[in-house]
């Protein structure tokens, strides 16, 4: 298929599921905040927190980088930053933002992406147009945010049960899995404090928050059945494939999505970085490790994810680049 | 609201022939069932289907975009109006024989245009006026494009005078646009208001996208496997986007802009994530002048570079051919009657509007005379831009065109203003009220020439106006034309009606059944 569209539509599935991901994250923020959880050592969810998960993020393409919210100082708090990163349309990381890109990529794509996902998404996109978002956010944004992820579960559903199984879609997936990973190792990231942590030390509140962020405080309970403390939570989070949204599962997905896409996985260099990074991530979760290592484990993790991403360009969308640097 | 005051006070503006109604109000015989189906369904069940119209457009994205009162673009849903109009077999068959023959004549003079000149020769069209279209493109003189066929894909619009005469109004065999909406309006038509469609036998028009296909296939140039066909698009920005994107997708082929394409050794590629594919046939939708800089204009940034190269080396095939828009400017028009004489040798089914060139003394005294009544037409634009209307126009407004016409005479053609046959359109308030209409049909030329049944009708919302363009406030029908009655080329019913098998291990209701006669 045509590089630029394969581009595009890696970017669609990117774009939604940022948008995803930051509702879940802001709507675990609110929670915390009304809760009144502890908040002095718990700075995953603490409105600070949120920005630096969201805003050290490097600019899609067709964002403007300059527009990028700067890393504002930490004393900011719900009143700023929630509306910042849901409503403003200036700042390109909020959610409709997101959705209004998605939507314009989607709009120029409707031959590849099926009808239903292109009326799913143009209608998702006229919804959050409709809605007065600003009085929405101020009495009840768990309704928002609520209509986010609805929406994105119905777009990706459309994909699973409409859209053929071919290039198209796996360039979609990919782009959707990767963001995922990306997301929730940001936000391990920004949770795990780069001193150690302390095994029996609780963070409860912590873990808790981190995984109601992500969404996965229900699955954590039944599988671990175990107090839920940081450094479990981490680790669920980090290496459990049976849960979904896992940095491994995630990461195994975009596997299987590139091996799929790809004429030649066997010598293409995302597959082979990625395959490594997979065993890799396999090994660590076998072998008993401190808590010390893992901050820096999580650093290693992204830096690697972010080469795979760079590959990824590099062998099916840089052809297309080259023809808009030729113009 | 009385359901029969829907019609009540309709009144066909004088000189027009109302296609839906005859003189004394009554409707006419083919569209009678029609007419029953609508005043049962009433105006407030009109009004409502408009409003669900409306919102499943919305929400599909079938819409254009206007500017707002400040400044702001905007999208609206397309405006379909949900009356149909309805063509008999017998006028459709007319239309449809008149059109393919219009089309071989033009294919023809391109044909002719770029090799023999042999209606030249024969006196009939002056080479100076061929040669001085904007659109005559000298870089592919003596090109002959695969299988002999220039126009792949042709609309031409038809009006219907007061005498209920079909007469071509303006060719188009550049990149005709408007199918998308036949098809779409079809089938919100089917979903709004299906009660319109009963008693009715229909002809469907959604076999259109594998017509063009096919034709696309046809005129390929030689390939090892299947040959590759791509739309090309001048980008998201330009007005029929929705059209490119639409065909594209239900001809399941790619989409291209012009950075998705390059050209190696005289032979079109695209950019893919595999690398480089071999590309076969183009379906351009821009212009001549934008495809490529380095025989056309340079400026162009829609183009690629030696894509005309390619096309000499008959390496792909792009359709519509280089140069076509010779036969459809308004100058050449005129001709064409004339040359469905000398290359098909047979009388023109259907008629030009009687159209007068100014660049003739004679013709042009008799045209300013009479300025008040005529429609004048620049020659090399479209899009129904810089029209003048004369019996709309101010005295200074007359006395202006003059002026410009004593000017640059051959830059004109003056025509004979035909009143625009009306259909009945829903005003907005579930009421019913004339409205002019014209017609597109569209045709797809590959093995042979094929023209999908009906076609766009495009009518004028605004009270008495005859300007349908839908950027200057036009609307759209679904059109029928009916596969019953007098003039059907097939009988129906040939085929006896296929019984169900039966199927006797499968039973109703499945092992839940099974499992509920065990019990008893």
């Amino acid at each position: 298929m045509l590089a630029r569209i394969a581009q595009e539509l890696f970017w669609l599935g990117r774009d939604l599921t940022r948008a995803e991901h930051t509702a879940r994250m802001l709507d675990g923020a609110f929670h915390a905040d009304v809760a009144g959880l502890p908040g002095e050592r718990g700075i995953a969810l603490s409105w600070p927190g949120v920005l630096a998960v969201i805003g050290a993020k490097a600019p899609a393409p067709g964002e403007d980088a300059a527009e990028a919210p700067e890393l504002v100082p930490w004393n900011l708090g719900r009143a700023e930053i929630a509306p910042l990163l849901t409503l403003d349309t200036d700042s390109p990381a909020s959610v409709v933002s997101c959705i209004s890109r998605a939507r314009e990529r989607g709009r120029t794509m409707r031959d590849v992406i099926s009808t239903e996902m292109w009326e799913a998404l143009n209608s998702f996109y006229l919804a959050l147009g409709r809605y007065d978002l600003e009085a929405a956010l101020a009495t009840g944004p768990y309704s928002v945010y609520q209509e986010v992820k609805e929406r994105c579960a119905l777009f990706w559903g459309l994909l699973e049960r409409t859209m053929l199984r071919d290039e198209a879609r796996s360039f979609l997936e990919a782009g959707g899995r990767i963001e995922d990973a990306d997301m929730v190792l940001r936000m391990l990231r920004v949770a795990v404090p780069s001193e150690s942590i302390e095994m029996e030390a609780g963070h409860e509140a912590e873990a808790i928050g981190l995984l109601q962020a992500v969404g996965g405080f229900q699955a954590y309970r039944r599988w671990v059945r175990q107090v839920p403390d940081l450094l479990r939570v981490v680790r669920f989070l980090l290496y459990e494939g049976n849960y979904p949204g896992s940095v491994a599962s995630s990461l195994a997905a975009l596997q299987q999505a590139l091996e799929t896409a790809d004429a030649a996985p066997r010598s293409s260099p995302p597959v082979l970085r990625l395959s490594r990074l997979i065993a890799d991530l396999e090994l660590q979760r076998r072998s008993p490790e401190a808590g010390g290592m893992l901050g820096e484990m999580l650093g290693r993790v992204q830096d690697e994810l972010e080469l795979i991403d760079h590959d990824i360009d590099e062998r099916y969308f840089a052809i297309a680049a080259l023809a808009a640097v030729h113009l | 609201m009385d359901v029969t005051a829907q019609i009540e006070d309709y009144a066909v503006p004088a000189g027009c022939l109302d296609e839906l109604l005859d003189e004394d109000g009554a409707p006419r015989p083919h569209a009678a069932s029609l007419v029953a189906a609508l005043l049962r369904l009433g105006p407030d069940a009109l009004h409502a289907a408009g409003r669900r119209r409306d919102a499943i457009f919305m929400q599909q994205g079938i819409t254009f975009q206007v500017a707002g009162s400040d400044g702001a673009r905007r999208d609206r849903p397309f405006p379909l109006d949900l009356i149909p109009r309805v063509l008999t077999a017998t006028e459709w068959t007319v239309i449809k024989r008149g059109l393919a023959q219009r089309i071989r004549a033009l294919n023809a003079f391109v044909d002719d245009v770029y090799h023999a000149h042999e209606i030249v020769r024969a006196g009939i069209v002056p080479w100076s006026l061929i040669v001085s279209r904007p659109s005559f493109a000298r870089p592919v003189h003596g090109v002959r494009a695969p299988g002999g066929v220039y126009c792949h894909v042709c609309g031409c619009d038809l009006v219907r005078g007061g005498d209920g005469i079909w007469r071509v109004l303006e060719d188009n065999v550049r990149t005709p646009s408007g199918i998308s909406y036949v098809l779409e309006n079809r089938l919100a038509m089917t979903r709004l208001v299906p009660e319109l469609f009963s008693g009715h036998r229909i002809r469907p028009v959604d076999h259109y996208p594998t017509l063009l296909l096919e034709a696309l296939r046809a005129v390929a140039p030689a390939a090892d496997s299947q040959p590759t066909v791509v739309l090309w698009t001048p980008g998201p920005a330009n007005s029929a986007y929705f059209e490119h994107i639409f065909l594209a997708r239900e001809m399941g082929i790619e989409l291209v802009e012009a950075s998705d394409l390059v050209v190696r050794d005289a032979a079109c590629y695209m950019r893919t994530t595999a690398g480089l594919q071999r590309v076969h046939t183009i379906y351009r939708r821009l212009d001549d002048d934008f495809i490529d800089p380095l025989e056309f204009r340079p400026d162009s940034l829609l183009g690629v570079p030696g894509l005309v190269r390619a096309y000499r080396a008959g390496t792909v095939a792009i359709a519509n051919a280089i140069g076509t828009g010779v036969a459809d400017d308004k100058a050449i028009y005129h001709y064409v009657p004339e040359m469905i004489r000398f290359y098909l040798d047979e009388e023109p089914i259907l008629e030009n509007v009687p159209t007068y060139l100014l660049s003739d003394g004679k013709q042009r005294r008799m045209v300013l005379s009479r300025l008040g009544e005529l429609v004048v037409k620049p020659t090399s634009e479209s899009g129904g831009k810089g029209v003048f209307i004369g019996p709309h126009a101010s005295v200074a407004e007359l006395e202006a065109q003059a002026r410009l016409i004593e000017a640059t005479p051959e830059r004109f053609i003056a025509q004979e203003l035909v009143h625009l046959s009306t259909v009945p359109t829903e005003t907005g308030d579930g009421r019913l009220a004339p409205r002019h209409v014209d017609l597109r049909p569209f045709a797809v030329f590959g093995d042979e020439i094929r023209i999908v049944p009906g076609g766009l009708t495009r009518v004028a919302l605004k009270e008495g106006s005859m300007i349908v363009n839908s950027s200057q406030g036009g609307g759209s029908k679904d059109t029928w034309v009916l596969d019953e009655g007098e003039g059907v080329d097939l009988a129906p019913g040939t085929l006896p009606a296929r019984r169900p098998p039966r199927l006797p291990d499968v039973r109703y209701g499945g092992w839940h059944g099974q499992a509920q006669q065990q019990q008893q």
